[in-house]
């Protein structure tokens, strides 16, 4: 039994989860879109900075200032969390060099993203490989010592980061990567009705799932924990909702 | 932030207000659903507010986009709209194709008359590359005529480029950075597509800032049609379905309309995984309801209601009736359970029912 149990920043998942998330692990975070998966990701996040840890989220496919701005509406601390900016450039179809994301890349906070969106340089396009973001990583952990860290999303990593790479040995070996840093980490992974197990959900220590479901009422969201390896946890599906204050999970 | 105006006053209602400007949107839904209206009505809106607008003609051609909008009585005179379409495609070998990029084609809708006849010795092939650079030069042009940026931008559709010259892992990297693209231009953008493949993410659904989307059904003899918002970032929103018309001054959306969902559309809606999910639990309490009603048996209870309601209950879950068959069987359980006490101390009573609700 792991006693010192790190808290999701949300008491019923917490509860759900038996204490919290295992830490020094990668867990997953599934659902639809527009499920709340980042939004449950930012609420783990500040619930670091609020404890005074130091927290990396790690942009993939929306610009940090639209997270920012989107952020906002919840009222969270959210000035300390530091982000990546991981989008990549606009592709160049002319042969303008292609740079891939450099390890000189720098973090900021929250507090010092513009309103505005970056813009694509004219003479050359930056572009982010699971590689390039693999040793930028690397070198930030070793600097910084996140305590917690957000990839949001894996599957923005898949599709868009992996063009020469083979996409299952990258992602087997981006987890393996994650799991010898030792931070706790959360992965948002997109998922549809029909599509198979996502291998990242396979090779991580967790996963906890978002489901959105539409009745007559609206949308109703489901959370459930999948997989939750060296730990207990609720096997049921509970219901959660979005509240201004952010995911309020309903755990019995 | 202020928000833009979708044009249709009960959308902008379940928008709470709009649209978050300077993002890209999608809206989805299959043929025949109104997306090509909807996203009209949000063009001709800017132009009553005389803001710079752009439609970005891939599929219709705009003399038919001209034709179709004709009924609903909107002033487009001054929709700047940009030909996309391919050419006849030669089927000779032939290098002269060439990159519709080459030849700008953007015009006032007052000046579109026929269709773009191909043309002999060269024949133009959409790209998304193409289509990016014709809009990036236009965007730019028309901030040197005018001094001023478009503010809406409408791309009608996605889904040929998809169909016909995207494929791979080549293609989600193009759209990514389409999408890209038209964030960094800072109008506020709607693309029209369809959603293909319900196995697939489809890239500019997984990157847009908002999903609306598009249902028509049929209900007896007539059409229904309705509209739900699917995904809206950094924004709260109506999250139910509303009814939507097509009338004679184009879409009309009831913001407090209700929509009763039968078994068809909530299927169209796609909830099948939790849907799977549910019936796999209800699954595993008949089978323990079942082992359950064979040691009331073996203690010489009468078990033959039990068994056939459990029967009953499968055949709830097969017509997916699935909270009915849930309900059934916690209660079939319950009196089971009841059956089996007293003897407990003869047989150890089965291992304690886990909790199945959950819903």
């Amino acid at each position: 039994m792991i006693t010192n149990k790190q808290s999701t920043g949300i008491r019923g998942l917490d509860k759900m989860l038996h204490g919290g998330l295992v830490p020094g692990r990668a867990y997953i975070v599934s659902g639809p879109e527009g499920s709340g998966k980042t939004i449950l990701s930012t609420q783990f996040l500040v619930d670091g900075v609020e404890g005074g840890e130091r927290v990396l989220f790690v942009a993939l496919e929306e610009p940090p200032n639209e997270l920012k701005y989107n952020l906002r509406v919840f009222g969270w601390p959210i000035d300390g969390i530091e982000v990546l900016d991981a989008n990549s450039d606009i592709r160049r179809f002319e042969p303008t060099p292609i740079l891939e994301i450099s390890t000189e890349e720098e973090p900021f906070r929250f507090s010092q993203i513009k309103d505005e969106i970056r813009k694509t340089s004219d003479t050359e396009s930056h572009e982010v490989t699971v590689h390039s973001l693999q040793q930028l990583l690397k070198s930030l952990f070793l600097k910084r010592g996140y305590s917690r860290v957000v990839i949001d999303s894996m599957t923005a990593l898949r599709y868009f980061c992996m063009k020469d790479f083979e996409e299952n040995i990258s992602t087997q070996s981006f987890m393996r990567f994650l799991a010898e840093s030792k931070v706790t980490t959360l992965l948002t992974v997109e998922t549809t009705e029909a599509m198979e197990m996502a291998p990242e959900a396979f090779l991580a220590r967790g996963e906890i799932r978002l489901y959105r479901v539409r009745d007559e009422s609206g949308i109703k969201r489901f959370i459930s924990i999948e997989k939750y390896k060296g730990s207990t946890h609720d096997e049921s599906i509970r219901s959660f909702e979005i509240t201004p204050k952010g995911i309020v999970v309903h755990a019995g | 932030m202020d928000r833009v105006s979708t044009g249709i006053t009960g959308l902008d209602k379940m928008l709470r207000g709009g649209l978050i400007p300077r993002r890209p949107y999608v809206i989805s839904g299959a043929s025949g659903t109104g997306k090509t209206i909807v996203a009209m009505q949000f063009i001709v809106d800017g132009l009553k507010r005389g803001e710079p607008c752009m439609w970005v003609s891939l599929d219709e051609p705009p003399n038919e986009l001209k034709a179709n909008m004709a009924t609903f009585g909107w002033n487009l005179d001054h929709l700047k709209i940009l030909d996309a379409t391919p050419d006849i495609r030669m089927h000779k070998r032939t290098k002269s194709v060439i990159d519709v990029g080459t030849t700008l084609d953007v015009r006032d809708m007052e000046e579109v008359r026929d269709i773009r006849v191909s043309q002999q010795l060269r024949s133009m092939e959409v790209s998304i590359h193409s289509v990016q650079k014709m809009l990036k030069q236009e965007f730019f042009q028309h901030l040197e005529r005018t001094k001023e940026n478009y503010r809406r931008i409408a791309i009608d559709s996605l889904t040929a480029l998809k169909m016909f010259s995207l494929v791979g892992v080549d293609s989600r990297i193009m759209i990514q950075s389409f999408i890209r693209f038209l964030s960094e231009l800072e109008a506020t953008c709607v693309i029209v597509s369809e959603h293909l493949d319900t196995s697939m993410i489809e890239t500019e659904f997984f990157l847009a800032r908002g999903m609306i989307r598009l249902h028509k059904w049929l209900d007896g003899s007539s059409i229904k049609r309705a509209i739900s918002i699917e995904k809206m970032r950094g924004s709260g929103f109506d999250d139910k379905m509303r009814p939507l018309t097509i009338g004679p001054n184009g879409v009309t959306v009831d913001a407090a309309g209700k929509i009763p969902l039968n078994s068809t559309v909530v299927h169209a809606l796609g909830s099948q995984f939790m849907e799977a999910r549910i019936a796999e639990q209800v699954t595993v309490s008949i089978e323990k309801a079942f082992e359950m009603a064979e040691q009331c048996r073996r203690q010489g209870h009468d078990v033959s209601h039990a068994e056939m309601d459990l029967t009953r209950a499968m055949l709830m879950i097969q017509r997916g009736q699935l909270n009915e068959a849930m309900d059934m069987v916690e209660r079939l359980r319950v009196n089971l359970e009841l059956l089996l006490k007293p003897k407990s101390e003869v047989i150890p009573p089965p291992p304690a029912p886990e909790e199945a609700r959950g819903i």
